[in-house]
């Protein structure tokens, strides 16, 4: 009998040698037992809507960080994260322990709906105050909504650099760029939707804009990757409220697809991270949560990941730093707070899409 | 009838060997019963609730349908799907039939090889088609470069409804040969020999003697071209898109994101409404398939049939069939052949320093394509040959059985048919999420292949029973008058029997099955990918470099799949 208790106890001491990691600097000591946890919990389910291939470097290092634990990532667009979240949630069988998306509306429509579990994460304070939700969901990168063109076919003093400059450009010279102006389709993408809806705060000249995309009768499309072959084939020229994180990185490969961070103000779009209310294993999803906020984990967001970290203390190739500095205060974040949900609603929403149309009707003629 | 309600009280003896001998044939039609009307009745459920039907806020009414009937987009998108339909009807009936004479009935140079390739459109995703031409013939496709080169213009279009018209249609062409052509061959050429002596040439003996002759089964495949026209997505969710003419199930798609949260109730309400206009196509096609036999077998003396010489018409045969395969087949097909293996194209980029395997290289990098790759297959071959086995057990249980019960699966199975495969896949995903014994398979590859199985039930019991109804009822008969049980008739006459045909159906189900796309977007999880759903998925995300080497893999698959049909000898066709 006192054999097999030694024996025991000895197992268990070597087991929390193997698998006891203590906090990392900064973090509670009680951090330990969340480790301690999510050792045993074994994985993390994440769903995401950025590719796996995106993520790789992230999934990784978070391994070789946590050995124990398997990371199951599953990419799929954001609509269909949602839909997915939800039906699962509503079945009772459990669904992702954290949920990472682009779609920052529907993620805050989430955590507002109750779906999310409460976490005040150890990185938060390192995080701009606009990026923290009721300390639940996480603002975790800082990608900027661009301007793209066709290198070979749109020159020197065309290059719109503002957005009233843009919206000049194609109002002008329609028989150019008619059929060759390109931007999210709003009823189909999410993002493309909550761009414009933050557009008309900020650019009084959208009456204009929304004519010349009329006039040039301009093509929609759901997703960044088709406007971005688009462009480049030379089908079309112009690209707008392109997401940009996508866009710089296709353009250090392409040589004929062209970025530019419009001067007068950029937005950007932050992913939003959050746990799930009914995650199966809490502990883990706090790890993963925690190591894309924490500067090990930006540092790849700003490099290998290629999206933009959004902590202004790493040094990547892209960072939010970076782009403020070039921007100043012309950078206009999307906050992850309710207010972005307004447009959720059916009703507000159809008159949005229909006053759009309306708007496009004026310059088609 | 009878059969299942003595079943059901096993008294003596002698009834309860009816109701052992019954309980196979029971249990079959109970479980296709279950797995046909069970996503059906959710979808017509959501479609007369306010808000996803596990949502605790739902109420009942109307108004999904009263915000589909206000929404201008819902009815343009129905009078784009019905123009869209008659237009590709009108290309692909005459030509179809046309193509079928050619084939069957004249001297036509290497009809033997051609004959394969005239069917390749059915058994090519749409989606990997329609993205073969956008970058094969899209305003800056490959050809598209060159015809500027040539010309100083593209002398096409493609994102025009008039355009997809004429595309659908040249692509629908071998659903109309398939039927014409068999007619044909049920038809004995006496009478085209009668005509010919009397100096008609080939186009007139085409016209006025052999078409009109065989009208019935041309008939039928204009039924299932409109029909098939009113289902159509891949096509119109790609050439479409950029000038955002909707149709019908792409309405339905677009419906997922347009209020921002999904509308299952929209959905559902759009998805009804096609409902109501395909059933009725569907119950027409198959009164119309019964007369076609009917017709052909009362005018078919199916005796040698001798070529007609083409003689100063051969030049304008080969120049229409050449043409139609150039633009059905070639330019779609060697657009992704070309795409598969460059980093980028258009305007001023030379193709030859364009050159990568790379894109092939971000498939086999990439755990879940490496996996839709695989499930795919299995898919196709294994699974393909369980449908096929369930198909042949509810062939069975049909078979020389004409009572209520086998007019009930009858028509059961074509109803899935009926529903676009986008909306059966999400009603299949509900069944997975909430009827608890499934749960467990939801993120299995099980999944897709009961919702494949469903989907693919009209076609496959098709096949099946043209198989069943070669074996003659006198070998049947014979072993019963012997004693033997008709469990023991099908296990030890029929089955055996028809083996070459079920290899036949399990062949083209295997086609089918790689084809398939729009049924697997919404059961598309870890786990369950399989390359037609992929392929949407990453279309609408942009990863156009994968698609293109992932669309090629999908068309290898389905080239040895055509290969071996071909090398036995299977018919390509029911």
């Amino acid at each position: 009998m006192i054999i097999r208790t030694a024996a025991a106890l000895a197992l268990a001491a070597f087991a929390t040698a193997a698998l006891g990691q203590a906090a990392p600097t900064g973090y509670p000591a009680a951090y330990a037992q969340t480790i301690a946890a999510a050792n045993k919990e074994g994985k993390v389910v994440i769903y995401s809507a950025l590719d796996t291939k995106a993520a790789q470097p992230l999934i990784k290092d978070f391994s070789a960080l946590y050995p124990n634990i398997k990371v199951e990532y599953n990419d799929m667009n954001s609509t269909e994260m949602y839909n997915r979240f939800i039906a699962e949630a509503a079945s009772g069988q459990g669904s992702a322990d954290v949920m990472w998306s682009s779609a920052m509306d529907l993620q805050v429509k989430l955590v507002d709906d109750g779906q999310a579990m409460a976490y005040a994460s150890p990185e938060a304070s390192k995080l701009p105050a606009w990026a923290v939700y009721k300390n639940e969901a996480y603002g975790t990168t800082y990608e900027p909504a661009v301007f793209i063109y066709n290198k070979r076919l749109v020159t020197g003093d065309e290059v719109p650099q503002d957005h009233a400059s843009f919206a000049k450009l194609i109002n002008t010279k329609v028989d150019k760029f008619k059929n060759k102006v390109t931007t999210y389709d709003i009823e189909k993408s999410g993002v493309g939707f909550m761009f414009v809806v933050q557009d008309a705060k900020y650019f009084t000249g959208m009456p204009e804009l929304e004519k010349g995309f009329g006039a040039t009768s301009y093509k929609v499309y759901s997703s960044t990757g088709n406007m971005l072959e688009k462009v480049s084939s030379g089908e079309h020229l112009l690209g707008y409220n392109v997401l940009g994180s996508y866009a710089l990185v296709r353009a250090k490969k392409d040589q004929s697809l062209g970025v530019v961070l419009p001067k007068d103000y950029t937005l950007v779009l932050s992913r939003v991270i959050f746990i799930g209310k009914t995650a199966k294993n809490p502990n883990a999803a706090k790890l993963w949560l925690d190591y894309v906020l924490s500067a090990r984990g930006q540092k790849l967001i700003g490099s290998d990941v290629e999206l933009f970290a959004i902590r202004n203390d790493v040094d990547a190739e892209y960072t939010a730093a970076s782009l403020n500095k070039q921007l100043g205060n012309n950078v206009k974040p999307i906050p992850v707070n309710s207010e972005i949900v307004t447009y959720l609603d059916p009703k507000k929403r159809l008159e949005f899409l229909n006053a759009w149309k309306a708007a496009l009707a004026t310059g088609a003629k | 009838m009878a059969t299942l309600a003595d079943a059901a009280v096993p008294l003596d003896g002698a009834s309860r060997n009816a109701f052992v001998a019954n309980l196979p044939r029971a249990l079959t039609i109970l479980v296709t019963a279950a797995a046909v009307i069970a996503p059906l009745s959710l979808i017509l459920y959501q479609s007369f609730l306010s808000a996803p039907f596990f949502d605790a806020k739902k109420t009942f009414g109307l108004d999904a349908y009263r915000f589909i009937f206000d929404d201008p987009d819902f009815w343009s998108a129905l009078r784009n799907s019905l123009m869209l339909a008659a237009g590709m009807t009108a290309i692909a009936v005459p030509l179809g039939a046309l193509l079928a004479f050619v084939m069957e009935r004249t001297d036509f140079p290497g009809k033997r090889w051609i004959e394969p390739m005239l069917l390749v459109p059915s058994f090519v995703s749409p989606m990997v088609l329609s993205f073969g031409y956008v970058v094969a013939a899209g305003p800056v496709g490959f050809y598209s470069v060159w015809a500027t080169e040539v010309f100083g213009g593209v002398p096409w279009g493609l994102y025009s409804l008039p355009a997809m018209a004429v595309i659908a249609g040249l692509t629908h062409v071998p659903n109309v040969y398939i039927y014409a052509s068999s007619a044909l061959k049920n038809l004995g050429s006496d009478v085209e020999e009668a005509a010919r002596t009397t100096g008609a040439s080939p186009f007139r003996v085409a016209t006025t003697v052999s078409l009109p002759l065989i009208m019935p089964a041309l008939l039928f495949s204009a039924v299932l071209v409109f029909f098939l026209g009113i289902e159509l997505f891949g096509l119109p969710l790609v050439l479409g898109d950029p000038e955002g003419h909707l149709v019908m199930s792409t309405y339905l798609y677009k419906l997922t994101n347009k209020l921002g949260t999904p509308s299952y109730h929209l959905m559902a309400a759009v998805a009804i409404c096609i409902v109501a206009m395909t059933v009725p196509l569907v119950l027409l096609q198959r009164r119309l398939l019964q007369n076609a036999r009917r017709y052909a077998t009362i005018k078919g003396k199916a005796g040698r049939i001798r070529e007609l010489p083409l003689g100063k018409w051969k030049w304008l045969a080969v120049a229409i069939v050449g043409f139609w395969l150039l633009v059905a087949v070639i330019v779609p097909l060697s657009g992704i052949l070309l795409r598969a293996f460059v980093t980028n194209w258009g305007f001023g980029v030379s193709l030859v320093e364009a050159f990568t395997l790379d894109n092939f290289r971000a498939v086999f990098d990439e755990p879940t394509h490496v996996r839709a790759i695989v499930n795919t297959i299995l898919l196709g071959t294994v699974g393909g040959a369980l449908t096929v086995a369930c198909y042949t057990a509810i062939g069975f249980a049909t078979h020389r059985r004409n009572d209520g019960w086998s007019r009930v699966v009858d028509y059961m199975v074509l109803v899935p048919r009926a529903v676009p495969g986008l909306l059966i896949g999400l009603a299949f995903l509900w069944v997975f999420l909430f009827f608890p014994p499934l749960q467990p398979l939801r993120q299995t590859i099980f999944s897709m292949w009961l919702a494949y199985t469903v989907v693919w039930l009209a076609y496959g019991m098709r096949l099946i029973s043209s198989s069943l109804m070669q074996v003659s009822t006198e070998l049947e008969e014979a072993a019963r008058t012997v004693g033997a049980s008709r469990g023991r008739i099908s296990r030890e006459i029929t089955l055996p029997l028809i083996r070459h045909g079920l290899l036949g159906s399990w062949l083209l189900v295997f086609m089918i099955f790689e084809r398939e796309y729009s049924t697997g977007v919404y059961l598309l999880a870890p786990g369950t990918e399989v390359i037609g759903a992929q392929l949407v998925s990453l279309w609408q995300g942009g990863a156009i470099d994968v698609v293109a080497a992932l669309s090629l893999i999908n068309i290898v698959l389905v080239f040895i799949g055509l290969a071996f049909a071909l090398r036995f000898g299977v018919k390509l066709r029911d």
